[in-house]
């Protein structure tokens, strides 16, 4: 059974008059032991998911799921008390910023202290636990490699390196020994000595204390680097989620091809001074997002069929949720095109031709010709 | 922090200084004779005029005049008052404990009312509670401090009569002065009937001190709100949220202290509106405290007596203003700790 289950959890956001799906349809599971890497652009909703899990949502914010569980045990329908049990004992957050994340008025010796779970400190008089709590604590800061304990436990946190912070915080999520390690973007405006030893420590704790970890970022490399599976967020939906390896040798999704190959460490061949590929435009903004495949509008392979949104398809535990899969020619386009026979309405068609556009636009040299070959594309349409 | 310290000591030592020069360049600015403005006595002869002047060196130059006062401040002879030629000193001495009672008892129900009050707001943001916290504080801070004052004059002494008129005890109870506090006074003195004598000081107490303080509250509730309410949307709280710490946990470990730091420079600043609303409460009410002390001597043109409850008044307040601002920099752990090493 995974640790972490999430199926379709959609967040709707109400931004003034309308509703805006923040998130749509977003699934995820993460298992014991297992490193999971969420990946997406700046504005994908990666923090979204963190935040819906933890439960740390407004409360003007709807969640809706499926499936929202932990250990087989459904969060959503939890009451706020067996919520905080679990969030205490068995999940633990690191967040992007280290130093908002740390109270700026105490130590981090006491803050440190202060969540150790009270079942861990033996009995005894208070200063017997006092002095307890200080040995677990300098333990654990030895475990995530800060050696020397003894000045950094009565620094405040403006007073210390944004990478002893983190592992602070790493330290102070540890401590009540959980079962998963949701780290969101730790290793976010860090240099790359002090990120590789964010890393590491990860990794190392994955490996001897079989810890899962829900890995959020946008770093590529770091994630090849640890991460056993992924799952690629774009603009509130996932797109494509399946093992590292084979998403690296063949991804199915146009997103993940596109994210891969603006990362010029992955590509071996590519000649020197040679144009990055990227893909063109920006994510949408919440107030004007795209109907169905919400990477249509920038999508290179984007067809009519792609103002639906396609349904989540899955090969060997890789799944991707595409009409058109990459290395797939035949598949989802034949099961697409049936079904566009099937029920074409007027409305879709208005919604296709806006795709049509979209598309044909940037790909012209000169804005006349495009505009003419577009209005004879709409003709051969409509006949 | 002891260089801190020293850097507030220098400061209170400065504005001190300045406070002096003023005073004493006000014996040449206001109108009238400069001998008198000094010394509070008008001279009958040119004998006792040139022995005045000789006594406050007004025959030499400015910087020795200015010396002799100096010295004289600090012996404590603050001259006589122009009107009832009564020594100085003697009458502040009395006047200002009773403003000082008035004015830390106001502050007192402010800060354990108006900042308890004003956090259970913040944290119920957007709730009922919080709205009735709000439209109490605007209505309550848009009191005029005198006519409030008057209002429960009507209401509670003229028609409920549940409360004194005026003064600070009844003058049935003979309270002999010696600390100047009315309820230090009292656990002095040897009288038979104490509890007596206590409620009846409460009694007058209450009105002057409600009708100065509510405004003050309505301050305090606002700064305690606002407060609270940025500091639980701040990163460190959700992220106390997520280890899983009940909401009364976070609000005492992590949420109280930060909210209470900034609160209290500003506190600070309110200490000079809350003497000045404690000086017009005082002359509605006749309590006598350097308020309607000062505003008898303005109304006499009392020019020695004016100088110098400028000069009681400022030092006070001014003190008060830098202790509470070196306090609130004291325990501030983020607060510009390293100024000097960072570049």
């Amino acid at each position: 059974m995974p640790l972490l289950d999430i199926k379709n959890l959609t967040l709707e956001i109400d931004a003034g008059t309308e509703r805006v799906k923040a998130l749509d349809k977003v699934s995820l599971t993460v298992n014991e032991g297992e490193i999971r890497a969420l990946v997406g652009e700046s504005g994908s909703g990666k923090s979204l998911i963190v935040r819906s899990i933890i439960g740390a949502v407004p409360d003007h914010w709807t969640i809706t799921a499926d499936r929202l569980t932990w250990k087989g045990q459904n969060l959503m329908a939890m009451t706020q008390e067996q919520r905080r049990q679990i969030m205490r004992r068995e999940i633990a957050v690191v967040f992007q910023d280290p130093t908002s994340s740390l109270d700026p008025s105490a130590t981090l010796g006491d803050q440190l202290e202060e969540s150790i779970p009270p079942e861990f400190v033996g009995s005894g008089a208070f200063w017997q636990k006092r002095k307890q709590r200080k040995e677990i604590a300098i333990s654990l800061l030895h475990k995530v490699g800060i050696k020397d304990h003894v000045s950094c436990m009565n620094r405040y946190p403006h007073e210390i390196a944004v990478d002893i912070s983190q592992k602070f915080m790493i330290a102070m999520a540890l401590v009540s020994e959980p079962a998963i390690l949701i780290a969101d973007d730790p290793t976010r405006s860090m240099e790359s000595t002090t990120k590789n030893q964010i890393l590491k420590l990860l990794t190392r704790l994955n490996e001897t204390k079989n810890l899962g970890i829900l890995f959020v970022s946008h770093d590529l490399l770091a994630i090849s680097s640890m991460a056993h599976t992924m799952t690629v967020l774009y603009c509130g939906q996932t797109v494509e989620s399946g093992k590292v390896r084979h998403l690296h040798r063949r991804p199915l999704h146009p997103y993940t091809r596109a994210l891969l190959d603006s990362a010029p460490s992955f590509q071996t061949n590519l000649p020197p001074k040679s144009k990055l590929s990227t893909l063109k435009g920006t994510i949408p903004t919440l107030q004007h997002l795209p109907i169905g495949c919400r990477l249509g509008p920038r999508c290179p392979s984007a067809k009519r069929d792609c103002v639906k949104v396609p349904e989540l398809r899955s090969i060997q535990n890789h799944t991707y949720s595409c009409h058109f899969p990459l290395h797939m020619p035949n598949s989802g386009q034949g099961k697409a095109k049936k079904q566009n026979i099937d029920k074409v309405s007027a409305k879709q068609e208005a919604g296709q031709t806006e795709t049509k556009l979209y598309q044909r636009m940037p790909q012209q040299a000169s804005p006349k010709s495009a505009l003419g070959q577009i209005i004879e594309e709409l003709k051969g349409e409509n006949e | 922090m002891i260089t801190l310290l020293i850097r507030y000591l220098n400061l209170l030592t400065i504005t001190f200084g300045v406070l002096i020069v003023f005073s004493f360049a006000l014996a040449y600015l206001f109108p009238g004779d400069v001998l008198t403005n000094m010394s509070g006595i008008v001279p009958q002869s040119d004998a006792q005029r040139q022995a005045l002047e000789k006594a406050y060196k007004l025959d030499q130059s400015i910087f020795s005049q200015f010396w002799h006062y100096l010295s004289n401040l600090f012996a404590g002879n603050w001259g006589v008052s122009f009107v009832s030629q009564a020594d100085l000193l003697s009458e502040i001495k009395i006047a200002f404990p009773a403003t000082i009672e008035l004015t830390l008892y106001a502050l007192l129900v402010a800060v354990f009312i108006g900042i308890p009050i004003g956090f259970i707001g913040g944290l119920n943001h957007h709730k009922p509670f919080d709205f009735g916290v709000v439209c109490y504080s605007v209505i309550s801070y848009s009191f005029p401090v005198f006519w409030l004052a008057l209002i429960f004059i009507t209401i509670f002494s003229l028609q409920a009569g549940m409360f004194p008129l005026s003064g600070r005890i009844n003058l049935l109870f003979d309270i002999p002065h010696q600390s100047g506090f009315i309820l230090l006074d009292i656990f002095y003195s040897n009288i038979d009937n104490k509890s007596a004598a206590y409620i009846d000081a409460f009694k007058h107490l209450a009105l002057p001190t409600l009708s100065i303080a509510i405004v003050t509250t309505a301050i305090f509730i606002r700064f305690a709100r606002r407060s609270i309410m940025d500091v639980m949307e701040m990163g460190y709280i959700d992220a106390a949220k997520s280890r899983g710490f009940t909401t009364t946990q976070i609000f005492f470990k992590h949420g109280l202290r930060n909210a209470l730091l900034p609160i209290l420079p500003l506190m600070a600043l309110q200490v000079s509106t809350l003497i000045t609303n404690a000086m017009v409460v005082e002359t509605i009410f006749s309590w006598p405290g350097i308020g309607s002390w000062l505003i008898q001597a303005i109304y006499q043109r009392d020019y020695p007596a004016i100088r110098m409850g400028m000069l009681v008044v400022s030092v006070f307040v001014v003190t008060l203003t830098i202790t509470i601002e070196f306090l609130s920099r004291a325990i501030d752990p983020a607060r510009d700790r390293f100024e000097r090493v960072s570049v």
